[in-house]
């Protein structure tokens, strides 16, 4: 607690050693596990990586991800946070230490959204003006501006909004290690898609130990480092890396949980920063048109790329109707197709390319200068290369 | 048909009485509340005692209040206490319903969550239970309060040192003249209408978290009807 709230905590490991979590009656007098079982998890999850822990209702998921603050205790066995045996630690004091994301958030309808965000900071104690200044600081670092949502109560704001503060809570005492029950849950695709985009950009900061429950395989293998498959009985699957677990899914239950199209999959896994882009051929504003005509007849794609002072881009030429005196202006520019950023998959690039109906994708960074094409033949010629494994994560 | 030179003349008497009859409903509402809130408690706790507790304050509700007062003055005279316990015990059904059912309409996420980041028991009951069980238990004080003040009136049967208000409607019955009921019964309406409102101003000061239209609602469902006499 003497640490400036700008200092970060970095990740722990997490162990599981052996655990089990048996309901009801003694398992041998039971045919089948019960839901929620645990049997037998061994799991260790190095620090500052995302966890997933994936699988249909009933497999152990949630209750595994519980027995680590320990609102369910494990019958048997140990789970170690940085080294350290949970079961040996206060209870109340164990998890205010670990930050607790739930899917219906669990905000407290009663406390304005600054007093929610400061809830952890609360219990241990620190000074009110501290308090405030880290959770504004929090609610700008999960896309909410303080000074219009601060004084808000929970039922004012929209679910995707919930969803930021219950996170913003989460990490407000700067806790090594975070836990995430379904987090996106209960919010609609679109903005489900931006709160994981978000999240994976802040989780590149802050390198949180993360364990995240979710029973969405896409989801598994958007924000896991590393993925466990549970299946029913509370037994592990597969642990592995995304890629992993598409190239060589280790049983028949790991191929059909992951689905027929896990080759499409692996769109998911790439973003356009990883792959080779088509360098654009531009012309600028202002420039004299038969200088660009020469450029863009000399390359096979037919178009040219007319960007403005800055290169960003400003719209199409079809190489052949550029006329051959005068200069290039705006006006002659026909619509563009979608701009990308270089952080997107490769999935989601080719949807937005595949929804504008058109072949091509621009690329553009931060101040949306153009850095270059991406085609559906480039995503095309990606698809066909064999999945490469590594041996360690 | 009313004689106004009657409620002129008795404008002192009105008001003394008016004052009565508010400590005579708020001693019950008080007494009654701090019972309630104990016994609402222990079924946090101890959960099988709910029914019971429940059960025995419904079959004190059913007791007429004449049959009370009778049965009481050969205990506790004509003092306070026979006025007060049957005004009391009346109010129980009411509020340990409605505070059990406060603590109850806590979400589940919620308090998950409050346990999640490290609440002790206490912590989370103060902080977080209380707050959020204030609409139901005022839904329940207003329910109680009118019904106090209604019963309140009953008590005239004590005598002329209680009844509030409803010392006049007694003794205009007894003189059969209309002028004095009404100027008994008009008023403790309109007391309880203010009580009401007040008791609604006061959950929307508590409860600003509160969407406004669940401040409106009557949250009664589930608690039993209406004041009664007899």
């Amino acid at each position: 607690m003497t640490g400036m709230a700008t200092e970060r905590a970095p990740g722990a490991t997490v162990e599981f050693d052996h655990v089990s979590k048996v309901y009801g009656p003694a398992p041998a007098k039971r045919r089948t596990a019960s839901p929620g079982a645990v049997n037998d998890l061994s799991l260790a999850i190095p620090a500052g990586k995302i966890c997933v822990l994936v699988g249909p209702s009933g497999c152990g998921k949630t209750t595994t991800l519980k027995m680590v603050n320990r609102l369910i205790e494990p019958t048997s066995g140990r789970i170690l946070l940085g080294g350290i045996d949970a079961a040996s630690r206060g209870v109340t004091e164990l998890r205010r230490g670990i930050g607790y994301v739930i899917q219906q958030t669990g905000l407290f309808p009663h406390q304005t959204i600054v007093e929610n965000v400061g809830t952890v900071p609360r219990l241990l104690g620190w000074p009110a003006a501290r308090i405030k200044e880290r959770s504004e600081e929090l609610l700008g670092l999960v896309g909410l501006d303080a000074a219009k949502y601060a004084g808000r109560f929970p039922s004012q704001l929209s679910g995707g909004e919930r969803q930021r503060v219950g996170v913003a809570r989460a990490l407000a005492a700067d806790p090594p290690i975070m836990l995430m029950d379904e987090p996106f849950g209960a919010v609609d695709p679109i903005v489900r898609e931006r709160l994981q985009d978000e999240f994976l950009r802040l989780q590149s900061d802050l390198a949180k130990t993360i364990l995240f429950v979710t029973h969405d395989i896409d989801e598994a293998i958007k924000m896991g480092d590393l993925v466990a498959v549970f299946q029913q009985g509370g037994r592990v699957a597969q642990f592995g890396t995304p890629t992993e677990l598409l190239a060589s899914p280790a049983s028949d239950f790991v191929a059909r949980f992951v689905g027929a199209d896990r080759g499409l999959k692996r769109l998911s896994l790439s973003r356009l920063r990883d792959i080779e882009l088509r360098p654009a051929v531009t012309g600028r504003i202002g420039e004299p048109a038969a200088e660009a005509r020469r450029r863009a007849l000399a390359d096979p794609l037919p178009y040219l790329l007319l960007v403005d002072g800055q290169d960003r881009p400003v719209g199409w030429l079809r190489d052949v109707e550029i006329e051959g005196d005068g200069v290039l202006t705006e006006a002659m520019a026909i619509p563009m197709s979608p701009l990308l950023s270089p952080e997107m998959t490769l999935k989601d690039a080719l949807s937005m390319m595949l929804d504008a109906d058109v072949h091509t994708g621009i690329v553009v960074d931060r101040a949306g200068r153009v850095t270059g094409l991406v085609t559906t033949d480039i995503l095309g010629e990606f698809l066909r290369e064999p999945i490469e494994v590594s041996a360690e994560p | 048909m009313i004689d106004w030179g009657w409620v002129g003349d008795h404008l002192g008497a009105m008001l003394g009485r008016t004052v009565q009859h508010l400590e005579l409903a708020a001693i019950a509402l008080a007494v009654g509340f701090a019972i309630s809130f104990g016994l609402a408690l222990i079924v946090t706790s101890y959960r099988w005692i709910y029914p019971l507790i429940s059960g025995i304050a419904g079959i004190l509700y059913t007791i007429p209040s004449l049959a009370v007062f009778a049965a009481l003055v050969s205990i506790t005279g004509l003092s306070i206490y026979t006025a007060e316990i049957p005004l009391i015990a009346y109010t129980l059904v009411i509020l340990v319903r409605s505070i059990v059912a406060g603590f109850d309409s806590v979400p589940g996420d919620v308090l998950e969550a409050a346990d999640g980041m490290g609440y002790d028991r206490r912590e989370r009951f103060q902080r977080i239970v209380l707050p959020l069980s204030v609409p139901l238990i005022v839904a329940g004080l207003r329910l109680a309060s009118v019904s106090s003040i209604g019963l309140v009136t009953i008590t005239a049967t004590l005598g002329a040192s209680f009844g509030g208000l409803g010392f006049f409607i007694f003794e205009g019955y007894h003189r059969e003249f209309p002028t004095e009921i009404l100027v008994g019964a008009v008023p403790s309406i309109v007391l309880a209408i203010l009580v009401d409102i007040a008791f609604v101003r006061i959950q929307r000061r508590l409860t600003p978290w509160a969407p406004e239209q669940a401040v409106r609602r009557d949250t009664w469902e589930g608690l039993p009807s209406g004041p009664r006499a007899g």
